[in-house]
């Protein structure tokens, strides 16, 4: 059976930190609104509007009850995910591709300056027999650091130069934060270079399957164990498979594209992404994120994160390099783009979307 | 394109106040399991699974559904769209079939509020922190504001609740599932305690733990079983703000205009237009009895001003379809899990395998969902004819 395509029409994101004049909702309103204004569609064009949005990150209970409003869903139809944006991006393709929508916004965000990162972490874990052990997202970001620093020679300088060249990368963004932000407490052998910039990020998309410049084509989502001792630390298997769907969706894969934006909590995270999907081979990802240029030239992490918008992020960063309007962090024309989204806990569901530039 | 989406198998727990003897994986697991034989398939052949659970605060445990993946390395989402939570996820894994993504899709909600020492503070945290909470606005203030409004604005008596609630408890006496099983009168209903003026208590629904699971399947999977389709599905959003929507030209408060939309929509992808004659059951997410009667307007059952009228038509004309004869959200209220209890159970209506409380003859049936401050609204036609 074939599918219809679907595009990108329009695309948005804002990284911000504290802004106290503007709360949650007109955040929100504020990146929809460009998105919508990006795709050049009305809004009685929409028709279904897909969320990606933690109550937990949110500070309240159904947090969709204010914020979906606001994401343009009034006297629409309107899901809401507790998963990554990617997820819910890759999710919304799936209501255009069944003819149930025609066209769709997805947005996501997460506002790090009002919630403690840290604390919403370590909530996550099983409360008798994980949470006592003081265990957060850190803490196996920390494992796989250890295993992955362990590998061998050169690896060590390759950290060095990739942790320098990622805060150049975000330094360069202008979509980058520039004030503000903070980082969370390093677990060992993590350093402060390592981790994310907690920020408050918002992104929208609008997709539909009428033709545009920019294709999705292909999508891939996979998951893994809860218990991260039934994982093997040293790759991230869910993500694997997944960039194996999309793939075979897409009819070329990661190794393919001219751009990559993988999502990772840490440095080590983002290198483990990239050796997850196939753009770097098994332990070289540090050194793709040291010498690759097409390797998130965004500045991943550290130009400011916040799940679970951080996949929609970095769908939005592909979109704009294959525009050619990514600004000061734009490649030379890239024609195809891989991007990816986890969500918790520590990466255990995945999504890996591929684009192509429709010339 | 959209491929038609059959319900291939249905699983649900019991729906009790707690089950202390089960870990949320154990609940999932049950109904997945208990819907996977149903089917007729392992869970090799599934290609999606949607979790649904709605506010991690009743559970005490935070993203309780990535605790219970199995089959691991499928895609797994999670939904949380409050009371509609349940048929939210029905919904998304209907679009991983129709897309052609999934062959088979698993469904599971949640619901482990037993764990929550009271729901109501749980509540009134969905309402504004600033201009809300205070009040404090919870669950039953805010349905008790609108019983209140619809009696002024339609004419509607606390009998008509009462009535309406014991209706709910006489059907559940045939579900075993069913959290209450009480032989109660309209009269019993009356002189239970006040909660909120003009809802008593038995007007109101249990805090219910539970799962329910469906497996959604394309239709070579539906070949030589016995399945309901989904014939069409329908999901609105409405504005948060109560006030707002008290004097709009489009339809009040009371009106429920995004259950309204929501059944236009449905309506027509499924060919409906007598639902009073051509559904045999309806399967209301009404968490309180007054709740119900906002829906028979807003589904096409009776103009808004012979809404009292209808529910007496209901014990006269046979000819009516059955309203929920699980017992409805009165008798089992798994807030996560409730609005796909409704689908399934239309399901179950739709192939003659609900048991003592099967109605006789049902060829196609309608589930709702409600949720937030009655903001979220669903639909869902079920049927026995392929689309």
């Amino acid at each position: 059976m074939t599918r219809p395509a679907v595009y990108v029409e329009g695309a948005a994101l804002e990284i911000s930190f504290a802004d106290g004049r503007r709360n949650l909702q007109e955040l929100i309103f504020d990146t929809v609104r460009a998105a919508v204004d990006d795709s050049g569609q009305p809004m009685h064009e929409i028709d279904s509007v897909v969320l990606a949005a933690h109550d937990l990150v949110d500070g309240r209970s159904l947090s969709s009850m204010v914020t979906s409003p606001a994401a343009g869903a009034y006297l629409r139809d309107e899901i809401r995910y507790g998963d990554d944006g990617a997820g819910a991006l890759a999710a919304a393709v799936t209501r255009l591709e069944a003819g149930h929508a025609r066209r769709s916004i997805v947005a996501a965000w997460g506002r790090s300056s009002e919630h403690s990162p840290d604390q919403f972490s370590r909530s996550l874990f099983e409360p008798f027999r994980s949470r006592p052990l003081g265990l957060d997202e850190f803490v196996l970001s920390a494992m796989r650091a250890q295993l992955c620093l362990a590998a061998g020679d050169g690896v060590a300088s390759a950290r060095e130069r990739a942790s320098l060249r990622r805060i150049n990368n975000a330094r360069a963004n202008p979509r980058a934060l520039r004030d503000g932000g903070f980082r969370s407490a390093p677990h060992f052998p993590l350093d402060d270079a390592d981790l994310p910039l907690w920020a408050d990020v918002t992104a929208a998309v609008v997709l539909s399957t009428e033709p545009g410049p920019i294709r999705l084509a292909g999508v891939g989502q996979s998951s893994e164990a809860y218990n991260f001792g039934d994982r093997d630390l040293r790759t991230i298997t869910s993500l694997k498979t997944a960039a194996e769907r999309a793939t075979a969706d897409a009819g070329f894969g990661a190794d393919a594209a001219d751009v990559a934006e993988v999502d990772g909590l840490t440095l080590i995270d983002e290198a483990l992404g990239l050796e997850a999907i196939g753009f770097a081979a098994p332990g070289t990802g540090l050194q793709a994120l040291a010498g690759d240029g097409r390797c998130n030239p965004s500045g991943g992490g550290a130009s400011g994160y916040s799940p679970p918008s951080m996949g929609l992020v970095r769908i939005v960063e592909t979109v704009l390099q294959l525009r050619g309007t990514a600004g000061s962090v734009q490649l030379r024309q890239p024609r195809r783009a891989v991007a990816t989204g986890g969500s918790v806990v520590a990466g255990q569901t995945q999504t890996v979307v591929l684009l192509e530039a429709v010339r | 394109m959209s491929e038609p989406v059959a319900v291939l198998g249905v699983g649900q727990t019991t729906y009790v106040r707690r089950h202390p003897e089960s870990s949320a994986a154990d609940l999932i697991w049950a109904a997945a399991e208990e819907a996977l034989a149903d089917a007729g398939l392992g869970i090799d052949a599934v290609d999606v699974i949607i979790a649904g659970v709605a506010p991690d605060a009743l559970a005490g445990e935070n993203c309780v559904e990535k605790t219970a993946i199995f089959g691991t390395g499928k895609p797994f989402l999670r939904v949380n769209t409050g009371g509609v939570t349940g048929s939210s996820t029905a919904f998304a894994g209907a679009s991983y079939v129709a897309s052609g993504r999934a062959r088979a899709a698993l469904v599971v909600s949640l619901e482990r509020m037993g764990q929550a020492s009271t729901s109501q503070r749980v509540f009134n945290t969905i309402f504004d922190p600033v201009y809300e909470k205070d009040f404090p606005l919870t669950t039953i203030t805010m349905a008790a504001l609108r019983a209140s409004m619809l009696m002024r604005v339609y004419g509607y008596r606390e009998r008509d609740w009462a009535e309406i609630a014991a209706r709910n408890y006489r059907h559940a006496l045939r579900n075993p599932l069913a959290h209450l099983h009480l032989d109660v009168t309209p009269e019993d209903v009356l002189d239970s305690p006040l909660l909120a003026w003009p809802i008593h208590r038995l007007e109101a629904c249990p805090m219910s733990e539970g799962a329910c699971a469906m497996v959604l399947g394309h239709a070579d999977l539906a070949v030589g079983r016995n399945v309901a389709w989904i014939q069409g599905m329908a999901s609105t959003s409405d504005s948060y703000a109560m006030g707002d929507r008290i004097r709009r030209p489009e339809g009040s408060l009371v009106d429920l205009l995004s259950l309204q939309r929501s059944a236009v929509r449905a309506y027509a992808d499924a060919g409906v237009t007598d639902p009073r004659k051509e559904f045999g059951v309806v399967e209301l997410y009404s968490p309180f009895s007054s709740a119900e009667a906002m829906t028979y307007p807003a589904l096409g059952f009776c103009a808004p001003l012979d809404g009292p009228r209808f529910i007496q038509e209901q014990q006269e004309d046979t000819s009516l379809p059955v309203f929920n004869p699980s017992g409805g959200p009165q008798a089992a209220n798994p807030v996560s899990a409730t609005a796909m209890v409704r689908i399934a159970e239309c399901a179950l209506q739709v192939r003659g395998l609900a048991g003592e409380r099967q109605v006789a003859g049902v060829r196609r049936a309608v589930a709702t969902g409600q949720g937030g401050a009655t903001q979220f609204s669903t639909v869902c036609v079920l049927g026995t004819q392929r689309p």
